[in-house]
C-alpha cells in the first residue's frame, strides 16, 4: 500500500536555529497520528511542512508517488486546497460571516468553481458530518468554543482531503468539549483521511494509532 | 478561462464581504475619494457641455462638421452654370450674399454699411472715413458727421430704412447649418416661388425691426425694381450683423443674373459629404464653358469639432490637471485605509492562504475592495453630477439659455466610472501587496 505522505531527512531551520534535523514520518491512509513535544520542539513547524505552508531545507517530502519537496507558491496553494484540511488551536472564524460562509470559505478560494447550490449542499454536508447543521446561520461570536471548533473542523473537511492536520485543536477548550472535537477527528480517519494531530494532552494523544514525540529536531515513537 | 472566472468569482464574493463587514470604514474611504471623482465628472460635463454649446455655435455659422463648402466665382457664365447644376439636387444648396436695404426709400439706412445693432444704440456710429483733406468722420443713422461732434447735434433726417446682407439660397441651408427657429417660421421651399420675396431675420436684423418702424419695401442694387419683402419669421444664425434669408427663385424674378453676379460675393456651395458628384459635375462643366478657374475648385470639409476641440482642449486639460490632483488626495486617502484594514486583517488573509487561496488571489480580493470601493464612489459622484445638471438646466437654463438643454453627457459617466476605478486600483495596489506578502505561517504561530 502506497502511505499517503512520506518525509524523509527533512530539516529545517527558523532565524538560524536547527529545528529539525531530520525528519522521517509515514502517514496512511486512515491513520490518525499524535505529534507530541515540548514548547518550540518544531511541532508546528513539521506540520506547517507537511501543509505546504513552507518548505523544508532538505530531505524529500512525497505526497503518494508524487515529489512535492519544492513547489511553486501556486501550485502548494492548489495541493493545500485539494489534499489538505487545517484545524488550529485558535479556531480562526471570521466574525462577520455565518457558520456556513465560514465553512464556504475554503471552497470559495479560486481553486475551481462550484455553483452556489453545490457550494451550499457541500457546506451543509460539512456541518452535517460535524453536528451543528442547525447553526449554520449562526455568527461566531454567537457560538461557543467547542462549536466554534467544529465550524472549523467542518472547514477543514468540506474539500473532503485526503490528509487532516490539526494543530493543537482542544488547546482551548475545556476536557469534555476537547473529547467531543477530538472524536469528531477521529471519525473522519474512518473515512480514509490520514490525519496528524499536535498536541500536548496525553489523553487525546493515546486515542491516535501513533503517538511520535518530537524532540531535538528528530521524530521518535512515544509509544 | 473557468479557472479565471472562478478566481474572479472569488475575488468579488469576498470582496463584497469584506465591504459588507467593514461599512464604516468603506464610508471613509468612499468620503475620502467622493470629492476627486465628483471634480473629474464635473470638468468632464462642464467641458462637454462647454463644447456642445461651442459646437452649436461654430455649426450655425460654419456649418456641421464634414459638410463640403466650395466656392465658385461669378466669372462669365459661372452663376448660371453653377445653379443649373446643383437645381433639384437636395443634398445641395448654393447661396450667394449681397446688401439690402429695407425701408423707405432714397433715406440713409439707421446702420449704415450693415452695423449692428448695439453700435447703432450707443450711438457709436459706423465705420471711421477720411476725407481728402484729412479730417476724419464718422456715419451714424442720422447722417455722416465730423469726430467729435455729437450726432444729436446733427438734423434728423426725415424716415428711416435698415441696410442687411441678404442670403439668397437655392434649398434649405438648416440641413448644414441648424438655425434655431426664434419665431414665425422658416422658408419653404416646395411651395411656389412667391413675386413678394419672403424673407426670414436673423436675430440682429430683428432687433431693428423691434425697434424702428420702417415699411416694407426692399432696394438692391440693380433690381428692375423695389420689392415688397413678406418678413416668415426670426432665426438665431449665430451672426452679430443684421441678416435676411430669401429663396434664390423669388430673389431671381426681381434681380436679373447679370445683376446678381455683379452685386454678390460668388456663390458658396454646401454639400452633404457624399455629393462629391457635383463637384465634378460643375467642374467639368465649367471647364467646358471655357472657365480656367474650374479646375482649381476644391470642395473643404468643415471641421467644427476639430476646430472647437483645440480652442476647449488646453482649457478642459487644465481643469482636468485639478480635478486629477483632487483625486490624488482621495487615492491616498483610500491607501491609508486600505493599508489599516490590511493590518488588521492579518490572519484572515494567512487563513485564506491556508485553506488554499494563492498570493494573486489574495492581492485581487483587496483590489476587488478597493474598485468596488472606487466604482460605489462614482455611482454616487455621477448620480451627484446628474443632478446637479439637472438644476442647472431647469433653473440657470432659465437665465441662460445655453444651459436650457443641458443635459449630463455619457462622457462624464464614463470618466467618473474611469476616475472610480483608477483610484481604486491606485489606493488598492500597495495594501494588495502587502497582503499577498502575509506569510501564511502566522496562523500557525498565532
Amino acid at each position: 500500500m502506497i502511505p499517503l505522505v512520506r518525509l524523509s531527512g527533512i530539516t529545517k531551520s527558523l532565524q538560524g536555529n536547527q529545528i529539525l534535523t531530520g525528519v522521517d514520518l509515514t502517514v496512511h491512509s486512515g491513520e490518525a497520528i499524535a505529534v507530541l513535544g515540548r514548547s518550540g520542539s518544531g511541532k508546528s513547524t513539521l506540520l506547517s511542512l507537511i501543509g505546504l505552508f513552507d518548505r523544508p531545507d532538505g530531505g524529500s517530502y512525497l505526497l503518494g508517488e508524487r515529489n512535492i519537496t519544492r513547489l511553486p507558491e501556486r501550485r502548494a496553494a492548489a495541493l493545500r486546497s485539494a489534499e489538505f484540511g487545517f484545524v488550529f488551536q485558535r479556531f480562526f472564524l471570521l466574525k462577520h460571516l455565518t457558520a456556513a460562509q465560514n465553512v464556504a470559505m475554503a471552497l470559495v478560494n479560486g481553486q475551481g468553481w462550484l455553483p452556489r447550490r453545490k457550494r451550499r449542499a457541500k457546506v451543509m454536508a460539512a456541518l452535517d458530518r460535524v453536528g451543528i447543521a442547525h447553526l449554520a446561520k449562526h455568527r461566531p461570536p454567537r457560538l461557543s468554543g467547542g462549536e466554534q471548533q467544529r465550524v472549523a473542523i467542518a472547514r477543514a473537511l468540506v474539500r473532503e482531503p485526503r490528509m487532516l492536520l490539526a494543530d493543537e485543536p482542544t488547546g482551548a477548550l475545556d476536557t469534555e468539549t476537547g473529547n467531543l472535537v477530538i472524536d469528531v477527528l477521529h471519525e473522519a480517519t474512518k473515512e480514509g483521511c490520514g490525519l496528524v494531530l499536535v498536541t500536548h494532552d496525553w489523553e487525546h494523544a493515546n486515542r491516535m494509532d501513533r503517538v511520535l514525540r518530537l524532540s531535538e529536531g528528530q521524530l521518535g515513537e512515544a509509544r | 478561462m473557468i479557472r479565471l472566472k472562478g478566481r474572479l468569482r472569488s475575488a468579488l464574493i469576498i470582496g463584497l464581504q469584506g465591504i459588507r463587514a467593514r461599512k464604516l470604514r468603506t464610508l471613509l474611504s468612499i468620503m475620502s475619494l467622493f470629492l476627486g471623482v465628483l471634480a473629474v465628472v464635473v470638468v468632464q460635463a462642464a467641458s462637454e457641455t462647454a463644447r456642445r454649446a461651442a459646437l452649436g455655435e461654430t455649426e450655425l455659422t460654419m456649418g456641421k462638421d464634414g459638410t463640403l463648402q466650395m466656392y465658385v466665382p461669378t466669372e462669365g457664365k459661372a452663376l448660371e452654370t453653377a445653379l443649373d447644376t446643383v437645381k433639384d439636387r437636395p443634398d445641395v444648396v448654393a447661396t450667394t450674399d449681397m446688401s439690402a436695404i429695407i425701408g423707405e426709400p432714397k433715406v440713409t439706412p439707421i446702420n449704415r454699411g450693415g452695423m449692428p445693432f448695439a453700435a447703432v444704440a450707443e450711438g457709436q456710429g459706423g465705420p471711421r472715413l477720411t476725407r481728402p483733406d484729412g479730417g476724419e468722420f464718422i456715419c451714424g443713422p442720422r447722417g455722416c458727421y465730423p469726430i467729435g461732434q455729437k450726432e444729436s447735434s446733427l438734423p434728423e433726417t426725415p424716415g428711416q430704412a435698415i441696410e442687411l446682407r441678404l442670403s439668397a439660397m437655392t434649398g434649405d441651408v438648416r440641413q448644414f447649418k441648424p438655425f434655431r427657429q426664434q419665431s414665425g417660421q422658416w422658408l419653404d421651399f416646395a411651395s411656389a416661388a412667391s413675386l413678394a420675396p419672403r424673407i426670414v431675420l436673423n436675430k440682429e436684423a430683428a432687433k431693428f425691426f423691434g425697434t424702428y418702424a420702417v415699411p416694407a419695401e426692399m432696394r438692391i442694387s440693380g433690381a428692375t425694381a423695389n420689392m415688397t419683402p413678406q418678413i416668415l419669421g426670426v432665426v438665431d444664425d449665430g451672426i452679430g450683423e443684421p441678416r435676411a434669408y430669401v429663396r434664390m427663385d423669388e430673389l431671381q424674378n426681381w434681380l436679373p443674373a447679370e445683376q446678381l453676379r455683379q452685386g454678390g460675393t460668388g456663390l458658396q456651395l454646401l454639400m452633404e459629404p457624399h455629393a462629391t458628384d457635383v463637384m465634378q459635375i460643375l467642374k467639368t462643366r465649367l471647364a467646358a464653358s471655357g472657365l480656367e478657374f474650374a479646375q482649381q475648385l476644391r470642395a473643404e470639409p468643415v471641421d467644427s469639432r476639430e476646430r472647437v476641440a483645440d480652442q476647449l482642449a488646453l482649457i478642459r486639460w487644465v481643469f482636468l490637471g485639478m480635478a486629477g490632483l483632487v483625486l490624488l488626495i482621495g487615492v491616498a486617502g483610500i491607501l491609508n485605509v486600505g493599508l489599516a484594514t490590511v493590518g488588521e486583517r492579518v490572519e484572515e488573509f494567512a487563513l485564506r492562504r491556508a485553506v488554499g487561496t494563492s498570493r494573486s488571489l489574495l492581492a485581487g480580493i483587496v483590489l476587488a475592495e478597493t474598485l468596488l470601493t472606487g466604482l460605489l464612489t462614482a455611482g454616487a459622484a455621477i448620480g451627484t453630477g446628474m443632478l446637479a445638471l439637472n438644476y442647472v438646466g431647469r433653473y440657470l437654463g432659465k437665465v441662460h439659455p445655453v444651459l436650457a438643454t443641458t443635459e449630463f453627457p455619457w462622457q462624464a459617466g464614463v470618466a467618473g466610472v474611469v476616475a472610480g476605478l483608477i483610484a481604486g486600483l491606485l489606493g488598492g495596489l500597495i495594501p494588495a501587496l502587502r497582503a499577498a506578502r502575509i506569510p501564511i505561517a502566522t496562523v500557525m504561530r498565532a
